[in-house]
């Protein structure tokens, strides 16, 4: 059970107890059963984003104060000034690993420091040798040195400089696949931190961070380096990367939470339903294939297996992800994460005709959201049936706008659609009131 | 043990860090004092946009050599760029090699593109750092030299094998660097 919940809980049961609401044996049979709060160095958020911030500033100061007479200094002086920062960093972190191995914001600030430190230290000597500025290189290189950090010092924050360096690293590598592919291997050496992360505390900022950035990397880079030979693909390479999230975001914790804190739910949530309505516009489905960034230029049949591959594993996932959740009887999930399977099968339908995948879309979309209304009222869930509402009201809109009709049924369209909002709100409010 | 694990593993990871920009310094400064020096004309990328913060942008004025050889070369691939010394003393490619020449200076790089009988390189060099505040006294000046048709700038470079390092710019016969100076 959620610590904030335990720790509430704990925090309520002596009232109870007083209030004869439950006995005293009841209150010691929860105790022993839910077992005592851990806290396993557990980390002050604050802490460590100032530290971090501190340290930050103290590392670009030291810089600063250095470059100001930099002409001054002789060459050789210079490149080893520029070590400096990251021998610092060094030894502030071997400082904590030694006599503060518990801290969790002083093992994450000053490995975000070391890892800065390192990035600064080849920078200023590239500069100081006129080293050809070959950026992508500057960046693997720094990215591998970092990456030991993630895992030696359990911090999350070099886990996120490392993610978006390789993502960014993929991005200069996007017109020679063969290298950019190679992002995929890099990004899943951290994916035993994220799971660690995950399982440290599921509502912390931590894991949020981490999983935020891996979400948005991972469709960076797939942009970059999938589907480049397989013209259109991305139908069904996208929906099924924001199906993976999805269903990873609604894995194994079913407790109430924001948005934020369950950050896959949320972008997995939000990306299916903009590809599914971009997918009920015609214009889509017709210039499937000039949407393509592939590249015309000669690609080694290496380059292109491991996109295949990559491709095929992430589209299988998903997929095999849908069936574990309508086996779990998750129906409600599961047909949210259907828009991969049915983006397949328009995919090869589409090379007969536009209009069938178009009819599949429309479908799915007003189906989607009916199911989710419909389920909002039997779950009394508010926020199930006001999604579903403006699913349905923007697919409806948007049809109205696609088709030649007249200003005023257009207009009361919107009104009805405004109407069926607050009748439908209206209803669940009065049936909430009578359950009372 | 958990701890002397860890603390082992951040050591060699430590290890790695100072090794990097460590063998950096060293490749470079070793091309420094024992490299041949070579003189190479360059061109100002654009006269009125060389000068991008903190470095003045170079280009080679002959940045291509000549390639009459009709094997195929991909772009990217890379390739020993071989020079020879004009009558003039300025170092100009003279040929390219697919493998790694066995004796002469030459320059290890890549092939940007080929055109004609041309292939042009992707030269390692392409800027020249300066201190913040001398970058606009230094720009004015180049910019005279190119307005009055003097484009006599030029660059020391120290080549050993196959590495190249820039170890001075000179515009009009000074280093820039002085030039800024008594402006």
């Amino acid at each position: 059970m959620n610590k904030v919940f335990l720790r509430w809980l704990y925090q309520e049961l002596p009232g109870l107890v007083e209030k004869d609401v439950l006995s005293q044996e009841a209150a010691d049979k929860i105790r022993q059963f839910y077992g005592e709060v851990k806290n396993p160095g557990r980390m002050n958020v604050g802490l460590v984003i100032f530290g971090t911030i501190g340290a930050f500033l103290i590392g670009l100061g030291i810089i600063l104060l250095f470059a100001h007479n930099w002409d001054q200094l002789p060459r050789l002086s210079r490149a080893v000034l520029s070590l400096s920062p990251l021998i610092i960093g060094q030894i502030l972190a071997l400082w904590v690993l030694l006599k503060k191995p518990q801290s969790g914001a002083l093992k994450e600030s000053t490995a975000t420091f070391l890892s800065l430190a390192v990035g600064a230290a080849i920078a200023l000597i590239s500069q100081t040798y006129n080293i050809h500025g070959d950026a992508a290189t500057f960046i693997l290189t720094w990215m591998l040195l970092i990456l030991p950090l993630v895992y030696i010092m359990q911090a999350s924050l070099p886990a996120v400089i490392y993610l978006i360096g390789i993502t960014a690293w993929a991005g200069s590598n996007w017109d020679s696949p063969a290298r950019a592919v190679i992002f995929w291997p890099l990004a899943a050496i951290i994916v035993p931190h994220l799971i660690w992360a995950l399982r440290q505390e599921i509502y912390a900022l931590r894991a949020a961070i981490v999983s935020l950035v891996m979400a948005v990397c991972v469709l960076f880079a797939a942009s970059f380096s999938l589907g480049r030979n397989w013209p259109g693909l991305w139908v069904v390479i996208f929906p099924s990367i924001f199906a993976v999230i999805y269903f990873t975001g609604n894995w194994k914790f079913n407790q109430i939470t924001t948005n934020w804190q369950k950050p896959l739910r949320f972008i997995g949530g939000m990306g299916l339903f903009v590809l599914v309505f971009q997918f009920t516009f015609k214009y889509c489905w017709q210039y499937l294939g000039s949407y393509s960034y592939g590249i015309n230029r000669d690609i080694s049949f290496i380059g292109l297996l491991a996109d295949y591959i990559i491709t095929l594993a992430i589209i299988a996932t998903a997929v095999l992800l849908f069936y574990d959740n309508l086996k779990r009887k998750n129906n409600l999930v599961a047909f949210f994460g259907a828009a991969p399977l049915l983006a397949i099968v328009a995919y090869f339908l589409n090379m007969q005709s536009t209009f069938l995948p178009l009819l599949i879309f429309n479908l799915y979309l007003f189906v989607l959201s009916l199911s989710r209304i419909v389920a909002g009222f039997r779950l009394n869930n508010q926020s199930l049936l006001n999604t579903g509402m403006l699913m349905l009201s923007v697919l409806i809109i948007a049809r109205f706008f696609d088709s030649d009709i007249s200003f005023i049924i257009k207009g009361l369209v919107f009104i009805i659609v405004g109407i069926g909002f607050l009748m439908a709100n209206l209803v669940y409010t009065r049936r909430l009131g009578g359950v009372k | 043990m958990k701890i002397k694990l860890i603390i082992g593993l951040f050591l060699f990871v430590c290890l790695a860090q100072i090794i990097t920009p460590l063998s950096m310094i060293a490749n470079r400064e070793l091309v420094l004092k024992r490299g041949t020096q070579y003189k190479f004309k360059v061109a100002p990328v654009d006269p009125y946009d060389a000068f991008r913060g903190r470095y003045v942008a170079l280009r080679f004025e002959e940045d291509y050599c000549l390639y009459t050889n009709r094997d195929k070369l991909n772009s990217g691939q890379q390739v020993y760029a071989l020079i020879n010394v004009d009558e003039r003393g300025f170092a100009k490619f003279s040929g390219l090699a697919m493998n790694r020449p066995e004796k002469g200076p030459y320059i290890k790089t890549r092939l940007n593109y080929i055109s004609g009988d041309k292939a042009y390189l992707d030269i390692p060099i392409d800027r020249y750092y300066m201190e913040e505040g001398a970058a606009p006294r230094a720009e004015k000046i180049y910019q005279q030299h190119s307005r009055g048709g003097k484009e006599d700038a030029y660059a020391i470079i120290r080549i050993k094998d196959g590495l190249a390092v820039i170890e001075s710019l000179y515009v009009a016969g000074d280093k820039i660097e002085d030039l800024v100076k008594k402006e």
